[in-house]
C-alpha cells in the first residue's frame, strides 16, 4: 500500500483550492474558477511566453482572440468557428493526451457564453497547482509555521514532541506503536546510525547491564562527540555532493586532491557548524573568507562533479560542454539545499514546478564564474603531515638502502670469487654513468648535474616522477647516428611520459629520448619532439620493470632506421623515419626526463648504469653490453645474496615506502597545497538565456537572481548583470541560507529523518517539488524545521532529538496489523530494520576483525589500479594489504567507474550524480561478493588469527569470541554446538566468513 | 520456520509482498515480472506482444565508416577529388576538411533482396536476406565517449542507465541462475568510457551489465579470491542457513530476511551455470569453425558470440559485444580510423565478419533468430571526405554524425530490407532519419515494451531511455 507514492496522486491541496471557491454552482462556467485552470494545465505549456507553437499565446483574452498561424482560437459566442474548440473536440490537442469530456463542456460553454475573461489580463502559468504541476500555491514553498503539538491517545509514550505528530497519525489510522527494541538491538542500532561502527561487546554488555533512559542518553552524547560521527554523517553528505576523485567523461582522469573538500566536511560535522554557514562556505567559501584556506576547500563542493575535459573542436562543442557543466553544478546545488530541480528548466519552463527557465539563466549567472581547476592553498596542518611523512620516508629509506647495499656487496663479492667470465667484450660508450657514488662521465666530460629531488642513493640514481633529473654538460661532438642505454627499474608501471635517458638541444625543443608509456601504457618507445620520430614499436607490454631493474636500449641508425633493445634482445618491431643531428654546445644528456618543457615529462624509478654511443649498435654489440660486468647487480643477484628474512623485510619496506612517498607527494611542494577547488574568474561577463537550452540560440541578458515562487525571498540579487563572480555567489549563498527560505530547514531536517528512520517525511530528498513526494507527517516537518531554525541550526541538536524519541526507540519486529495497513511503515507503527550500507558493512568486518586502522583524514588509500591507456583512464579493484587499507571506507579514493565488488553490490552509488537516497537490493552476486571476495576472506582470516591467538587451543572459548565480537552476544548451546563443529573441521576462518555473511551481521533490527 | 529447506517459490513470495522491503524481494524475483511490477506498483511488461524476447547488441567502438561499408553511394565516386563545397564549419572532430574520397571498398548487390553491400564484411554480406540496414542514424556528438555513451544510454553523460538495464529493468530474465544482461569486452580492452557503458546508474543494482571475462573466474567473486579448505563452502552455506533460520525465529520473519537467504541459493546456483555456460569446450567442431575459432585473428570474436549464443539459450535477456578496445593509440585497437580507413577498417572488420555471420546463421537454424533481436551498430559514422589538406584526398575519414549506418536481423525487422538514406554522398541523413532516441524506443518496441512506459523516478523526473523523445520506426518491422 502506497500511502503517499508520488505517481498519479491528485494532491489534496487542488482539491482545497477547488473546493474552497466561493459560489461554486454546476451551472454556470466562471473563467477564474473552471477555465483558468484548463488554459494554465493543458495549453500554456505550449501556447505561451517566447517560444509560441503555432504562434500562439493562450494567456490573454486579446492575443488568444488574434490567434496564431492558422487563424483565431477564440471567436466569443461561437465555439464552431473558434479554432480552440475545433481543436480540443477534435482531440488533436493538447497533443497525446486529449482532454475529458466534462473539461471540453467547460471550454465549449464558456466559449458560447460570450469567452470573458477573469480577474487578471495575463494569466499566470504557475498561478495554481493543478493535475499536472505545481504553483505558487505548492506546499513547499509556503512560510514554515511551527505547529502546535497534537493531543493523543496515549500521552506515556511521547518522550518528546516527535512522538506526539507520529502517534497522532497512528491514532487516526488506528495502529499503535511497538513496543520498545530490546536494549541490545537499540543499542546496536545507535552506533550503527550515529557512527557507522558497531559497538563492541563491553559496551553493549554495559548498556545492556543497565538500560536506563539516562544511560541511553549519555551513550548518545558520547557517540555524537565521537570523530566517528563527522565520517558517517560525512558519509551521507559525500553522496549529495556526488564526490569523484577522477573526471569522468572520456579521459576519466585521476584527481590527486579534492580529498581536503572530504575532510572539512567530516571536520565541520564534528565541530557542529551551524547549517548556514556549512552550507555558505560551500557555496562561497573562498569569496566569504579570502585567504583561509577552508574556503577553498569547502568550495571543492561546486566542483566535486563530472568534468569534461575533451570538449572537441567545434565552438558548439565547446559552448555546449560549458552549459552541462554548469547545469550539473546548479542542478547539484538546487537539489542539495531547497530541494529544488531547477535543472529541469535548462531548455523551457520546468515541467512541473514553479520554475521559469529565465529563472534557471539567473542561477547559472550566479555561479557563472565557476570553474573546475587547481589552487595553491597554504595550511599549516599539511606542512604537518607531510613532515611526518618524511620522517617515516627517512628512516624507511635508511633501512632499505642498508639491506640493500650489504646485499649488492655482498653479490659482488661473490662475483669476484667466481672469477673472470668468457662473456663477450662489450663495445665501447662515448659516456657511461655508473651512478654509484656520484652523477659523473666515468669515460668522458659529460658529468651530471642534479636538478629538483635527484639524488643518489643505493648505486642508483632515483627520481621521483616529479621536478626531478639529471642533466649533463654539453656534448663536445656533434651526434648523427647514435645508442642510448640504460639499466632502470619503475616505480610503477603506471606511469606516463617519463624519460629515461635522452639527447636534447639545451632548450628541449629537439630531442630523442628512451620513454616509458608516453603513447602506449606500459611500452617503452623511442620519444621524440613532437613525436615527429616516434612509432610504435608494437612490442609487448612492460610488466617487470617495476620489480626489477630491465636493460633498454635504442638505436638510431643513420639512415633514419629505429631499433629498440630490452634486456639485450630486439624489442619490437624497427621502422624507419627521419634523423635529428644533434650540435655540438647546445646540446646535452638528460636522464629522468622526457625533455625540458614537456607536459607528463618526469619518469618514476631508479636508474642504476646508462650509457651513450656515437655509434648505431648491432645486436651482437647491444647483447654483450646488456650481459656485461660492472658494478650494476642484478635483483636476480640481490635477492640470492640476501636471506629470506631480509628479503621480506625489504619487500615490506619498498611497500610502505611506495605508499609513504605517494602521499607525501600528494601534499604537494613548498607551504602550500594544490586543492582541487573552483577556480573562479572574477569577472564572467554577462549570461543571456539560450532558447530551447541551444548553446548557440542566445536569447535575452539576464540577472544573477534565483526562482520567484519563493515569494518571501527576493528572487533578483540586486547586483549588476556583469557583477563580479564575488558578489554573485556571495547572494547565492546568501538566498539560499535565509532565514524566511523555507525549503533550506525543511530540506535539511527531512535529510536527518531520511537516515535516522530509513525513509524521508519526503520520500524524494531531493526533490520537494510537484513530482516528488509528499510528506507523510506535514505538520511534523513543519515543527522539526522550526526547532532547528530555532536551535541555531545546530545537527547534533536535531540529532538528539530524533534518536531520543520514542518512535525511534521502537522494536522493529514486523507486525500483522501494521503490515496489513501500511507495509512500507511511512507511519512508524515500527522501527524499520536496517540493511547495512556498503560503507557500514566495510566498516564493521574490518571492526569485528580487528583491523580498522583510525587513521582520520588525508589523501584516500587506494584499493584500485590506475591505467591510463590511450586517452582513458581505467580503474580496477585491486587488493593490496597493510594498515592503509583498512581504513575506513570514507577514506576510499574514489573514482568514476571504479568501485570494488562490496561496495557496489551492496548499492553505493557511482558519483555520477547527486544521491540523496540509495536503492537497497538483495542479489545473488552480492551473496558471492561477501561470501568470496578478497576483503573479505582475508579479514575472515585476520579474525580467525587474532582470536585463535587470544584463546590458544581452547575451541568454546574461541568460537565464543567470534561470536562476541560479530554480534555482541554470546551463542546460544545450539549456535555454539553448530559452530563448533564447523570450526573444528574447517578451521575458524570458516566461521568469521560465515557469520560476515549473516543476517544479523549484516541487518540491523 | 522450524523447517530449515528452502522455501519454495511460492511461499517466498506470498511471505515477501506481505513485509516490508517488498522492492528488495521484489528484485531478486526479476523472472516473475508480473509479480515484481505488482509489487512495485508499476505498469506491466511487455505492454503488447514482443517480437524479440532476447538481444545481442554488437557495438562498434570508434566509428565505422558507412559509406565504405553499408551505404552505397555511386554519387561519391563521381565527386572523388573534388571538395566538400559548402561554407558550413562541421561539427567534426579533428575539423581537417580534405577533398571526397570514394569507397576503398568494392559494393555490389547480396543475396535475393539485392541489398548494396560492400566487401568489406564478405561473410555477414552472404547474410544481406536476414538483415534490415538503417542508413539514416545520426547522433549528437562527434566525441567518442560522450557518443559512445547515448549509443547505451540515450545521454552523453557518465550515470545513465543503459539499454541493457533498461531491458532488464521492464522485463527481467528467464532464467534465475544467471544475469540478465551480461556483457562480453573486447579482447584488447575495454572500450574507452569502461563499466560506465553497461552500468545500471539510478537503476537498482541488479540491472547492472554483468562482464562475463575468460579465465577460471569469468564473473567476479564468483569463487573465493583466497584458496577455502575444501569443502568449505558448502559447510559455510549449511551453517549459515541454519544461523538464519534461529535468527528469523528471535526476529520475526520479515522479506528482507528471506530474500537474503534466497539469495545465497541463486548465488550457489550461479556458481554451476556460469562455469557450465563459459565453457565452449562442449561445442561440436563444425559449429566452432562457423565462428572462426581455431583461427587467430577471429579467435576473440568467435568465442564472444558463440558464447553469447549460449547465453541466450539460457534465458539471458541482453547480451552486450563490443568490436574495439579503447580509442587512440597506434596501432589503433578500434575503428577511429582516422589516419587510413582501408588499413583499420580491413583488420577490425577481420576480427568480427565470420564470427557475427556464423551467430547469425547458428540463430537460424536453432530457430532463435525468430525471436532474437541481433543489432549492430556504431557510436557514429565517417565523413565522406578525407581528413586531410584542403586540397588532398587522405586515407583516412573524420567522425561523422549527421548520418551513419547500423543493422538489426531476427526478432520481428524486415529481411533484405534498408530503411532511410543519406545525401549522395553519405554526408548527411535526408530521409527517415533515426535518431538513437528513436533507434532506443524501436528496440524496446520490438521487445513489447512501450519506451514511453518504461520509466524510473530520478531527482525529480520520471527517467526514460528515450529521455523525452523517441519514435518507433515502424518502417522495420516484418
Amino acid at each position: 500500500m502506497h500511502l503517499f507514492g508520488f505517481r498519479n496522486s491528485l494532491p489534496g491541496l487542488i482539491l482545497a483550492v477547488l473546493g474552497s471557491t466561493a459560489g461554486f454552482s454546476a451551472a454556470a462556467v466562471e473563467f477564474d474558477r473552471d477555465v483558468a485552470p484548463i488554459l494554465v494545465g493543458h495549453c500554456l505549456e505550449c501556447h505561451n511566453g517566447s517560444d509560441l507553437k503555432g504562434e500562439l499565446n493562450l494567456a490573454q483574452l486579446a492575443t488568444a482572440t488574434k490567434g496564431g498561424k492558422h487563424g483565431p482560437a477564440v471567436v466569443a459566442g461561437n465555439p464552431g468557428e473558434s479554432l480552440l474548440w475545433e481543436k480540443v473536440s477534435g482531440d488533436d490537442m493538447p497533443p497525446d493526451q486529449p482532454l475529458g469530456q466534462a473539461e471540453k463542456k467547460v471550454l465549449h460553454d464558456w466559449i458560447a457564453a460570450g469567452a470573458k475573461w477573469g480577474s487578471t489580463d495575463t494569466l499566470d502559468p504557475f498561478q495554481f497547482t493543478t493535475t499536472k504541476r505545481g504553483g505558487y500555491d505548492w506546499w513547499s514553498l509556503q512560510p514554515v509555521k511551527r505547529p502546535d503539538q497534537p493531543a493523543v491517545s496515549q500521552p506515556d509514550w511521547v518522550a518528546n514532541p516527535i512522538d506526539a505528530f507520529i502517534l497522532d497519525r497512528l491514532d487516526s489510522e488506528k495502529l499503535s506503536p511497538s513496543a520498545p527494541a530490546d536494549p541490545r538491538a537499540l543499542i546496536r542500532r545507535l552506533y550503527f546510525d550515529l557512527t557507522g561502527l558497531p559497538p563492541s561487546a563491553e559496551q553493549v554488555a554495559a548498556f545492556v547491564a543497565n538500560p536506563t533512559d539516562a544511560a541511553y542518553r549519555r551513550v548518545v552524547d558520547n557517540l555524537l562527540s565521537s570523530p566517528h560521527y563527522g565520517e558517517r554523517w560525512g558519509r551521507h553528505w559525500l553522496d549529495l555532493a556526488r564526490f569523484g576523485e577522477s573526471d569522468g567523461f572520456e579521459r576519466n582522469n585521476v584527481r590527486n586532491n579534492l580529498w581536503p573538500y572530504r575532510d572539512w566536511v567530516i571536520r565541520a560535522l564534528n565541530d557542529d557548524m551551524p547549517y548556514d554557514e556549512f552550507v555558505r562556505m560551500q557555496v562561497a567559501g573562498d569569496v566569504l573568507k579570502p585567504g583561509d584556506p577552508a574556503g577553498q576547500k569547502a568550495v571543492g563542493f561546486l566542483v566535486a562533479g563530472l568534468h569534461n575535459t575533451v570538449v572537441g573542436g567545434s565552438e558548439f562543442m565547446k559552448k555546449t560542454a560549458r552549459q552541462d557543466e554548469l547545469e550539473e553544478i546548479i542542478g547539484t546545488v538546487g537539489q542539495t539545499f531547497v530541494g529544488l530541480t531547477v535543472n529541469c528548466a535548462r531548455c523551457h519552463n520546468h515541467k512541473f514546478d514553479p520554475i521559469q527557465q529565465k529563472e534557471y539563466y539567473q542561477m547559472t549567472s550566479a555561479i557563472a564564474g565557476v570553474f573546475h581547476g587547481e589552487r595553491n592553498v597554504s595550511d599549516p596542518e599539511l606542512a604537518r603531515q607531510r613532515e611526518v611523512l618524511r620522517k617515516q620516508v627517512a628512516s624507511l629509506g635508511e633501512e632499505l638502502a642498508g639491506i640493500e647495499n650489504r646485499g649488492r656487496e655482498a653479490a659482488l663479492a661473490k662475483r669476484k670469487e667466481a672469477g673472470p667470465s668468457d662473456k663477450p667484450e662489450p663495445p665501447k660508450p662515448l659516456a657511461r654513468w655508473e651512478f654509484d657514488t656520484g652523477l659523473e662521465d666515468s669515460l668522458g666530460s659529460l658529468h651530471g648535474v642534479a636538478k629538483g629531488d635527484a639524488r643518489i642513493e643505493g648505486g642508483a640514481l632515483v627520481v621521483d616522477g616529479s621536478d626531478a633529473w639529471v642533466e649533463t654538460a654539453p656534448l663536445a661532438a656533434p651526434l648523427k647516428a647514435k645508442t642510448l642505454e640504460a639499466w632502470v627499474q619503475l616505480g610503477t608501471l603506471d606511469q606516463k611520459g617519463g624519460g629515461v635517458i635522452g639527447v636534447q638541444s639545451n632548450d628541449g625543443k629537439f630531442f630523442d629520448s628512451i620513454v616509458f608509456a608516453e603513447r602506449e601504457a606500459r611500452r617503452w618507445m623511442p620519444g621524440s619532439n613532437g613525436l615527429v620520430r616516434t612509432k610504435s614499436f608494437g612490442s609487448p607490454e612492460e610488466n617487470e620493470a617495476h620489480q626489477q631493474p630491465v636493460h633498454v636500449a635504442i638505436v638510431y641508425h643513420e639512415d633514419g632506421t629505429i631499433t629498440g633493445y630490452r634486456n639485450g634482445l630486439p624489442h619490437g618491431k624497427p621502422y624507419k623515419t627521419g634523423r635529428h643531428d644533434f650540435s655540438a654546445g647546445s646540446s646535452q644528456v638528460i636522464f629522468g626526463m622526457r625533455h625540458r618543457g614537456g607536459g607528463n615529462n618526469f619518469l618514476n624509478g631508479k636508474i642504476h648504469r646508462a650509457q651513450l654511443y656515437d655509434r648505431a649498435l648491432g645486436p651482437d654489440a647491444i647483447a654483450a653490453s646488456a650481459g656485461v660486468e660492472s658494478t650494476f647487480v642484478s635483483e636476480a643477484e640481490l635477492a640470492a645474496a640476501l636471506g629470506t628474512e631480509e628479503q621480506a623485510r625489504r619487500r615490506a619496506l619498498k611497500d610502505q615506502l611506495t605508499d609513504l612517498t605517494g602521499r607525501e607527494r600528494a601534499l604537494g611542494n613548498g607551504s602550500s597545497m594544490k586543492v582541487y577547488t573552483v577556480a573562479a574568474r572574477g569577472n564572467p561577463g554577462t549570461v543571456r538565456l539560450l532558447k530551447r537550452g541551444n548553446a548557440m540560440n542566445e536569447g535575452e541578458v539576464v540577472r544573477p537572481g534565483a526562482v520567484a515562487a519563493l515569494r518571501m525571498l527576493k528572487s533578483d540579487f540586486g547586483i549588476k548583470q556583469d557583477a563580479s563572480d564575488n558578489d554573485r555567489r556571495r547572494q547565492l549563498a546568501q538566498w539560499l541560507t535565509h532565514p524566511d527560505n523555507p525549503l533550506f530547514s525543511r530540506v535539511l531536517v527531512n535529510r536527518l529523518w531520511h537516515h535516522h528512520f530509513g525513509t524521508g517525511i519526503v520520500e524524494t530528498p531531493n526533490d520537494f517539488g510537484f513530482n516528488g513526494g509528499r510528506p507523510s507527517h506535514p505538520e511534523l516537518l513543519d515543527w522539526l524545521a522550526a526547532e532547528f531554525t530555532d536551535n541555531g541550526l545546530r545537527l547534533k541538536a536535531m540529532h538528539r532529538l530524533m534518536v531520543t524519541s520514542n518512535a525511534y526507540r521502537q522494536s522493529a519486529a514486523p507486525r500483522e496489523d501494521g503490515l496489513a495497513v501500511d507495509a512500507d511503515n511511512r507511519l512508524l507503527w515500527r522501527k524499520s530494520p536496517v540493511r547495512l550500507d556498503a560503507e557500514s558493512l566495510r566498516d564493521a568486518v574490518l571492526a569485528v576483525s580487528g583491523k580498522l586502522n583510525p587513521k582520520m583524514g588525508g589523501p584516500g588509500f587506494r584499493d584500485v589500479s590506475i591505467t591510463p591507456n590511450n586517452g582513458t583512464t581505467y580503474y580496477e579493484p585491486i587488493y593490496p594489504q597493510g594498515d592503509e587499507f583498512n581504513r575506513r571506507t570514507v577514506y576510499r579514493f574514489s573514482p568514476r567507474g571504479g568501485r570494488s565488488a562490496i561496495l557496489d553490490t551492496f548499492d553505493c552509488p557511482d558519483p555520477s550524480t547527486t544521491a540523496p537516497r540509495r536503492a537497497v537490493t538483495t542479489t545473488p552476486l552480492q551473496a558471492l561478493a561477501l561470501l568470496n571476495n578478497h576483503f573479505i576472506l582475508s579479514k575472515a582470516g585476520a579474525m580467525a588469527d587474532r582470536v585463535a591467538s587470544d584463546a590458544k587451543g581452547n575451541l568454546d572459548a574461541q568460537v565464543t569470541q567470534v561470536f562476541r565480537d560479530a554480534f555482541q552476544r554470546e551463542p546460544d548451546a545450539d549456535e555454539l554446538r553448530l559452530a563448533k563443529r564447523l570450526a573444528k573441521e574447517y578451521g575458524l576462518t570458516t566461521l568469521c566468513r560465515s557469520l560476515f555473511n549473516s543476517n544479523e551481521f549484516v541487518i540491523l533490527n | 520456520m522450524n523447517d530449515l529447506g528452502i522455501l519454495n517459490r511460492r511461499e517466498f513470495f506470498n511471505w515477501g509482498i506481505r513485509g516490508i522491503g517488498a522492492t528488495a524481494f521484489a528484485s531478486l524475483l526479476a523472472r516473475d515480472t508480473t509479480a515484481r511490477a505488482a509489487a512495485l506498483g508499476q505498469a506491466t511488461f511487455p505492454n503488447f506482444a514482443p517480437r524479440a524476447k532476447r538481444a545481442i547488441h554488437i557495438s562498434l567502438v570508434g566509428g565505422m565508416s558507412h559509406i565504405d561499408s553499408y551505404d552505397y553511394k555511386p554519387g561519391l565516386d563521381k565527386a572523388h577529388g573534388k571538395p566538400l563545397g559548402s561554407s558550413e564549419k562541421p561539427d567534426i572532430f579533428f575539423g581537417q576538411v580534405g577533398l571526397l574520397r570514394r569507397s576503398d571498398f568494392a559494393f555490389k548487390q547480396r543475396g535475393q533482396s539485392g541489398l548494396w553491400l560492400s566487401d568489406m564484411f564478405p561473410n555477414i554480406a552472404e547474410m544481406a536476406d536476414e538483415m534490415t540496414v538503417i542508413r539514416s542514424m545520426t547522433t549528437d556528438s562527434a566525441n567518442h565517449t560522450p557518443a559512445l555513451f547515448f549509443a547505451n544510454s540515450g545521454f552523453e553523460f557518465n550515470g545513465f542507465p543503459s539499454v541493457g538495464s533498461w531491458v532488464s529493468y521492464g522485463l527481467g530474465c528467464e532464467t534465475e541462475s544467471l544475469p540478465a544482461f551480461v556483457v562480453l569486452s573486447d579482447g584488447r580492452g575495454g572500450p574507452n568510457g569502461g563499466a560506465s557503458n553497461w552500468t545500471s546508474g539510478f537503476l537498482p543494482s541488479q540491472h547492472q551489465g554483468v562482464e562475463l571475462r575468460s579465465g577460471k573466474t569469468p564473473v567476479r567473486d564468483l569463487f573465493p579470491a583466497i584458496e577455502q579448505p575444501k569443502g568449505s563452502d558448502a559447510a559455510a552455506r549449511d551453517f549459515l542457513h541454519q544461523l538464519n533460520a534461529r535468527h528469523a525465529d528471535r526476529s520475526g520473519a520479515d522479506a528482507m530476511l528471506s530474500a537474503r537467504m534466497r539469495s545465497y541459493e541463486l548465488a550457489a546456483r550461479m556458481q554451476l551455470s556460469v562455469p557450465e555456460v563459459s565453457d565452449i569446450n562442449g561445442e561440436p567442431e563444425h559449429i566452432r569453425n562457423m565462428y572462426g575459432l581455431g583461427e587467430g585473428h577471429t579467435g576473440d570474436a568467435g568465442r564472444r558470440c558463440l558464447l553469447a549464443r549460449r547465453l541466450l539459450e539460457r534465458g539471458v535477456r541482453f547480451v552486450q559485444i563490443y568490436s574495439g578496445g579503447p580509442i587512440g593509440g597506434s596501432p589503433r585497437a578500434s575503428w577511429d580510423a582516422h589516419e587510413n580507413v582501408k588499413d583499420n577498417h580491413s583488420t577490425e572488420a577481420g576480427r568480427i565478419d565470420k564470427p557475427i555471420a556464423g551467430l547469425l546463421r547458428d540463430l537460424k537454424q536453432r530457430g532463435m533468430l525468430d525471436d532474437t533481436l541481433v543489432l549492430f551498430t556504431t557510436e557514429f559514422g565517417r565523413t565522406p571526405f578525407a581528413q586531410s589538406g584542403s586540397d588532398k584526398v587522405g586515407p583516412g575519414r573524420d567522425h561523422n554524425k549527421y548520418g551513419f549506418s547500423c543493422w538489426l536481423a531476427g526478432g520481428g525487422v524486415k529481411a533484405g530490407f534498408s530503411y532511410g538514406q543519406t545525401d549522395e554522398i553519405g554526408w548527411k541523413t535526408v530521409e527517415n532519419p533515426v535518431h538513437w532516441h528513436d533507434f532506443h524506443a524501436t528496440v524496446l518496441h520490438l521487445m513489447g515494451v512501450d519506451h514511453k512506459k518504461l520509466t524510473f523516478y530520478h531527482n525529480g523526473i520520471e527517467r526514460r531511455l528515450t529521455n523525452v523523445h523517441g519514435h518507433v520506426a515502424k518502417g522495420i518491422f516484418a
